[in-house]
């Protein structure tokens, strides 16, 4: 059965609890799960000050969280087992440094999800802030690995410096996605504000909605890649819908950016007609 | 990722034969900026002054500066990172497609010209201000004229400079450097400092409503911030140090007057290049200065028992996880 985790008191500052990960609680008991020390602002104080745990039964490593955590930072961080269920929104570096196990919330989360992620799945079942799967700053590169799906929008430079592994973003994302992207894939249902790909070096970043492309991007080709199709069967038990059919339309491959100059992809799905696949057909909600 | 290739305003005195503003107006907010440091002055290498020198001005409206350049390049509101990017292209001889460059407000002869001038320079220097800093892309634009910058110094000597504006704006930031190794941004509740510009910048933080209190010394947040951070001022007790009443006072639970600095306090002020300058006070003032009153508040604070548990060192963020 799963630590439950009830927010009892509202911090009024930011609360940072890199202890609420499933390798911090899984071996502890009860008592020592709430003497566990979070930081409200500079003072240190116990977990249990702020929440209510109980454990039913057999203990796993299972999270769940209740509460208005918006103000709660570093949830899962440097996770590597079991999973975080979170009912309500979250604050900041959801996630950070984990190298697996899966992380879910249902509600919104801050900025730097994912941030230099090396394994495991994030699902937001809602907005999400910036830097998403990012690498801090003056880090060398973001995510090596792992999954990140957010249903609703996105914030600033989500992938920055990322440099494998998948983000899916299913509402509007804001500009600067993938900027100095080095690998992996990022996935746009709901396309983006400028600057998509800025400075990118590799990488692929797939856009269902029309995006504005950068002077220093050069139109390549029209193309289906087989990938995409790996990737949308990969993607499918999440219940996004990416299209690669040939019947269905076809992706414009832009190249770039040549700034740096770099060998990245952008890849804009055309539907093969007007009409015959809207957003609500393809791609659209996950 | 970048990083600052810089130098003092002297090098650029005796040496700069290259100069760009972008995004500032220094004939108007710098008025001496010409005559003491860049196309005005004479020097050992420039021995004919103006005539030596070359001036680019590149701005979204023809300012007063425009008449004192050589170059004047109207970039469309919002364009700056996209020309700087098609210009980081551009000195590599990589493709860019003729029918994108327009939607920067310039033309490819135009680009042509200015790349050919940077590279034939022997010691080019760019100065950049709020123009650039300030719009769209923000930090990026700045991220952007610094690679440039960087990326020129494959082919001659080039240079950059932020434009700072009033007081010693500079100086906060080579203090913070040198004491925490970041510039800004800087959080100290694990009791070493860590860096999130964003997460703990202050305009960031007050606009979130992150902070239960607000000290605020030789700034005018109240005149500047956006309309969340400043009724999070109001919220929270918010105390100023400053010589005079200003907005942020006004909203303040707390305002000390102090005495104002180079004028009746003594201290150091950084200029633009970060060359530090001793300030002599020419007037005595009934009032304290700034660095007493800071004084006497970290006093009274050593009075009462440290912050941190009988047994609570600084932990850093790894140390539990």
């Amino acid at each position: 059965m799963p630590i439950t985790l009830r927010l009892r008191r509202r911090p009024t500052v930011p609360l940072e609890a890199e202890v609420l990960s499933p390798d911090a609680l899984a071996d502890r008991s009860l008592a020592e799960i709430r003497a566990l020390t979070v930081y409200h602002g500079k003072r240190q104080l116990p977990l249990g000050e702020f929440f209510d745990v109980d454990v039913e039964g057999e203990r796993g490593d299972d999270l769940v969280l209740h509460g208005e955590l918006t103000k709660v930072r570093w949830i899962g961080r440097a996770m590597t087992r079991g999973s975080v269920t979170v009912h309500g929104p979250v604050g900041m570096h959801l996630g950070a440094h984990m190298a697996g196990g899966r992380i879910e919330v249902h509600g919104m989360a801050g900025d730097w999800i994912g941030a230099e992620m090396k394994g495991g799945l994030i699902h937001v079942h809602g907005d999400a802030g910036g830097q998403i799967g990012a690498a801090y700053r003056g880090s060398p590169r973001g995510m090596t690995d792992g999954t990140i799906l957010i249903d609703g929008s996105a914030g600033l430079e989500v992938g920055m410096r990322m440099r494998r592994g998948t983000i899916v973003i299913g509402g509007p994302a804001k500009s600067f996605v993938g900027l100095q992207m080095k690998g992996g894939t990022i996935v746009l249902l709901g396309g983006a504000e400028l600057r998509a790909g800025a400075w990118m070096n590799r990488g692929t970043i797939i856009s269902i909605e029309p995006l504005p492309i950068l002077p220093t991007f050069a139109p390549a080709t029209r193309v289906n890649p087989g990938f995409v199709g790996l990737l949308a069967r990969y993607l499918h038990p999440f219940g996004i819908r990416l299209p690669h059919a040939p019947e269905e339309g076809d992706y414009r491959l832009y190249s770039g950016d040549f700034s740096v100059p770099g060998k990245g992809e952008l890849l804009v799905w055309r539907p093969a007609a007007e009409g015959v696949a809207s957003r609500e057909s393809v791609g659209g909600g996950i | 990722m970048g990083g600052k290739v810089t130098c003092t305003l002297g090098e650029v005195k005796q040496k700069a034969d290259f100069i760009v503003y972008w995004g500032g107006n220094p004939a108007e907010c710098h008025p001496r900026h010409f005559t003491k440091y860049t196309i005005m002055r004479k020097s050992k290498f420039l021995p004919n002054g103006r005539k030596d020198r070359t001036m680019v001005l590149v701005d979204i409206r023809e300012t007063k500066s425009a008449k004192a350049a050589d170059v004047f390049l109207q970039v469309r509101p919002g364009k700056d990172f996209e020309l700087l990017t098609i210009l980081r292209a551009l000195i590599k001889d990589q493709p860019v497609d003729n029918d994108r460059i327009p939607e920067t407000g310039l033309t490819r002869d135009v680009l042509d010209d200015l790349i050919r001038r940077m590279k034939a320079a022997k010691f080019g220097c760019m100065f950049f201000g709020m123009g650039l800093s300030m719009t769209c892309g923000k930090h990026m634009n700045s991220a952007a004229l610094l690679t440039l910058v960087a990326e020129l110094n494959a082919f001659t000597k080039f240079v950059a400079m932020p434009m700072r504006g009033h007081g010693n704006v500079t100086g906060a930031d080579v203090i913070m450097r040198w004491q925490t190794g970041y510039p800004f941004g800087i959080t100290f509740n694990r009791g070493y400092p860590r860096y999130n510009p964003g997460e703990f910048s202050t305009v960031d933080v007050l606009v979130r409503g992150d902070c239960d209190a607000a000290f605020i010394i030789g700034a005018d947040p109240g005149g500047t911030m956006p309309q969340p951070a400043i009724d999070h001022l109001k919220r929270i007790p918010t105390i100023v140090l400053d010589p005079h009443i200003t907005f942020t006072s006004r909203l303040a639970r707390v305002h000390i007057t102090t005495a104002p600095q180079g004028i009746a306090a003594p201290g150091t002020a950084y200029r633009m290049d970060e060359l530090p300058l001793p300030l002599k006070p020419a007037l005595k003032s009934p009032y304290p200065t700034d660095e007493d009153v800071v004084r006497r508040i970290n006093a009274a604070l050593d009075a009462k028992p440290f912050w941190l548990p009988e047994d609570g060192r600084p932990r850093m963020l790894t140390a539990q996880v």
